[in-house]
C-alpha cells in the first residue's frame, strides 16, 4: 500500500518537476485590445501578441502560458510576481523603464485619434474644452493629458471608451493605431472614423515587460523575438491579424 | 419613567454609527478617527513623494464623490417615499408596481445596474456620465429606501390611523399630518445608514469612468506604479469621510429624538 502511494507521489513529482528542457513563462495579458490580444468567441485569448510569443517560444524553447489580467493593476501583479512577464501591447516608455525591464521591441505603433463620423477635428488641439477618452494608464491616455485644455477621461477598457464615443458622451478616443483601426474600420465603421495619427515625437514600440533582475527570462524572450523577426514570421502575423 | 416604545429598524450595511450609550463603539470611533487623521498628516510629511502628490491629485475626485452621493440620496429619498407609500397602498395596481420595482432592483447587483443604465440604456437615452451615475444609484437605493419607509410607516400604531379617521381626516391627510411626522423619527436612523452605505458604493461609479476618489487614485497609481501608497491614501480618505459623517448623523438623530426622551 505504502509502495503504491510512494509510486503515485513519485509519478506526480515527475509530472510536475521542470525536468523537461522547456521552461514555462507565464505572461499576463489584458485581452481587451483587439487585434493585438483579445478573447475570441470560443473564449480563448488570441491575437497578434499571443501568436508572436507562441512563435518566439518555439524558436527559443520556452512554453508560454497566457493569463488574462485586467490592465489596471497588471504592473502591480508583475511587481508582486503573480506572473513572469507582461505581453499586453505595453509601449516602452522612460517612466516604465524605471519600474521594470523591457525586451527587444516587437511591434511599432503610433497613437491614433478616433472621432465621430461627422466630426471635423483633426488633432487633439481641435478638441479644447471637450472630453477625450483613453484607457487608464496607456500612452494614448497620457497623450490626451499632455494637451492643455482637453478634458482627459480614463476608462478601464478601451472598448468602453469607444462605446461612449459611439453614443456621443465624449468627443474622441486616443489609442494605438492597430486597435483604432479595429474599432473605427471594423466594429463601429458606420459611426466612427480615424481623424489622424498623433505625432508624439519618438517612435513608440511594444516590448515584453519583466521584473528588474529577471535576466534569464528576458534573455529567453529576447532570443525568441529576434528569431521570429529574423525568419520574417512577424510579417505573416501582421498580415493575419492587422491585414497589411 | 418608563422607556418610550420606539421601533428600531436595523439595516446593517452602513458604517457603524456610534450611539452615545454604546461606550465600546464610541472609543473605537475615536481611535479610528485619530488613526486616520494621524496617518493622513504623517505620511505626506514623512514622504511627500508620493503621499503628498497623491493628496494633491485626488481632491476634485472627493468633490465628485460628494456630488454623486448628495444627488443620489436626495432622489432616492423621493423614490423611497413614493415606493414605501405604494407598497402600503390599498390600490392593487399601485401596490403591484411598487412591489415589482423593489423585487427587481433588489435582485440585481448594483454593479450590474450601473453597467445596464450606463451602457445598455446609453444607446437609447443619451445622458451625461454624472447624471447616469446618479440615476443608477438612486434607482437602486430608492428600492431599499422604500422598504425603510414602509417599515417606518408600519411602526406607527394602527390606533392612530383609526383615531385620525374617526376624527374626520381622510387617508391622505392621516398620512401627511399624523403618520409621516411620527414615522420620520423611526425612519431617520436607517436613512442615515443608507446615506453612508451609498457614499461608499459610489466608488463603484469609477467603472463608468466617472472621476471620483477611487478613479483619481487609480489614475495616479497607473501612472506612477505606487499602488500601495495610492490605495492606502484612498482608503484613509474614505474612512475619514465615513467616520465624520457617521458622527454627524448620530448627532442629528440625537437632536431629533430629544423630546421622546423627556
Amino acid at each position: 500500500m505504502i509502495n503504491k502511494v510512494l509510486a503515485a507521489l513519485l509519478l506526480l513529482a515527475a509530472l510536475c518537476s521542470p525536468v523537461a528542457a522547456e521552461t514555462t513563462i507565464v505572461f499576463a495579458t489584458d485581452a481587451t485590445w483587439p487585434p493585438m490580444e483579445f478573447v475570441n468567441d470560443q473564449k480563448q485569448v488570441v491575437g497578434y501578441s499571443i501568436d508572436f510569443m507562441t512563435a518566439a517560444g518555439k524558436e527559443a524553447g520556452f512554453k508560454p502560458v497566457f493569463k488574462n489580467t485586467a490592465w489596471d493593476g497588471i504592473f502591480a501583479g508583475l511587481a508582486s510576481k503573480k506572473y513572469d512577464a507582461i505581453v499586453s501591447s505595453v509601449s516602452i516608455t522612460e517612466e516604465r523603464k524605471k519600474a521594470m525591464d523591457f525586451s527587444e521591441p516587437y511591434y511599432t505603433v503610433r497613437q491614433a485619434l478616433i472621432v465621430g463620423k461627422a466630426s471635423t477635428a483633426k488633432s487633439l488641439a481641435d478638441l479644447k474644452g471637450q472630453k477625450v477618452g483613453g484607457q487608464i494608464g496607456t500612452t494614448g491616455y497620457f497623450a490626451i493629458k499632455a494637451v492643455a485644455g482637453v478634458e482627459a477621461k480614463s476608462y478601464d477598457e478601451v472598448g468602453l471608451a469607444m462605446e461612449d464615443l459611439n453614443v456621443g458622451r465624449i468627443a474622441a478616443v486616443v489609442c494605438d493605431d492597430p486597435v483604432a483601426a479595429n474599432y473605427a474600420i471594423d466594429k463601429y465603421k458606420d459611426n466612427l472614423k480615424i481623424a489622424s495619427v498623433i505625432e508624439t515625437g519618438e517612435a513608440e514600440n511594444y516590448g515584453v515587460a519583466v521584473n528588474k533582475g529577471s535576466a534569464e527570462t528576458l534573455a529567453l524572450i529576447d532570443k525568441g523575438i529576434k528569431a521570429v523577426k529574423a525568419k520574417g514570421l512577424d510579417k505573416e502575423l501582421k498580415k493575419k491579424w492587422i491585414g497589411q | 419613567m418608563s422607556e418610550p416604545e420606539i421601533t428600531k429598524i436595523e439595516v446593517g450595511d452602513g458604517a457603524a454609527i456610534p450611539r452615545p450609550e454604546d461606550k465600546g463603539l464610541v472609543s473605537a470611533w475615536w481611535i479610528a478617527l485619530f488613526g486616520a487623521i494621524a496617518l493622513l498628516v504623517f505620511l505626506p510629511w514623512y514622504k511627500p513623494d508620493p503621499y503628498l502628490n497623491i493628496l494633491r491629485f485626488v481632491p476634485d475626485g472627493i468633490l465628485v464623490t460628494f456630488e454623486v452621493t448628495v444627488f443620489s440620496i436626495s432622489l432616492a429619498i423621493v423614490i423611497g417615499l413614493l415606493t414605501g407609500l405604494g407598497r402600503l397602498s390599498r390600490n392593487r395596481f399601485i401596490n403591484l408596481i411598487a412591489s415589482l420595482y423593489v423585487e427587481v432592483v433588489r435582485g440585481i447587483p448594483l454593479l450590474v445596474q450601473l453597467f445596464y443604465i450606463y451602457y445598455a440604456l446609453g444607446r437609447f437615452v443619451r445622458v451625461p456620465d454624472l447624471v447616469a451615475a446618479v440615476i443608477a444609484m438612486a434607482f437602486c437605493y430608492g428600492a431599499y429606501m422604500g422598504e425603510v419607509f414602509r417599515a417606518g410607516i408600519k411602526s406607527i400604531d394602527s390606533g392612530q390611523t383609526e383615531a385620525s379617521l374617526s376624527l374626520g381626516f381622510n387617508h391622505r391627510q392621516t398620512m401627511a399630518y399624523v403618520i409621516l411626522p411620527q414615522a420620520w423619527r423611526t425612519i431617520l436612523p436607517p436613512v442615515g445608514n443608507e446615506f453612508i452605505a451609498l457614499l461608499k458604493d459610489t466608488s463603484l461609479v469609477s467603472i463608468l469612468a466617472v472621476a471620483d476618489i477611487l478613479r483619481r487614485g487609480r489614475e495616479y497609481a497607473s501612472e506612477s506604479f505606487n499602488y500601495f501608497e495610492t490605495y492606502t491614501m484612498i482608503a484613509l480618505i474614505y474612512l475619514l469621510i465615513t467616520l465624520v459623517l457617521s458622527k454627524l448623523i448620530s448627532i442629528m438623530e440625537h437632536r431629533l429624538s430629544h423630546y421622546e426622551r423627556r
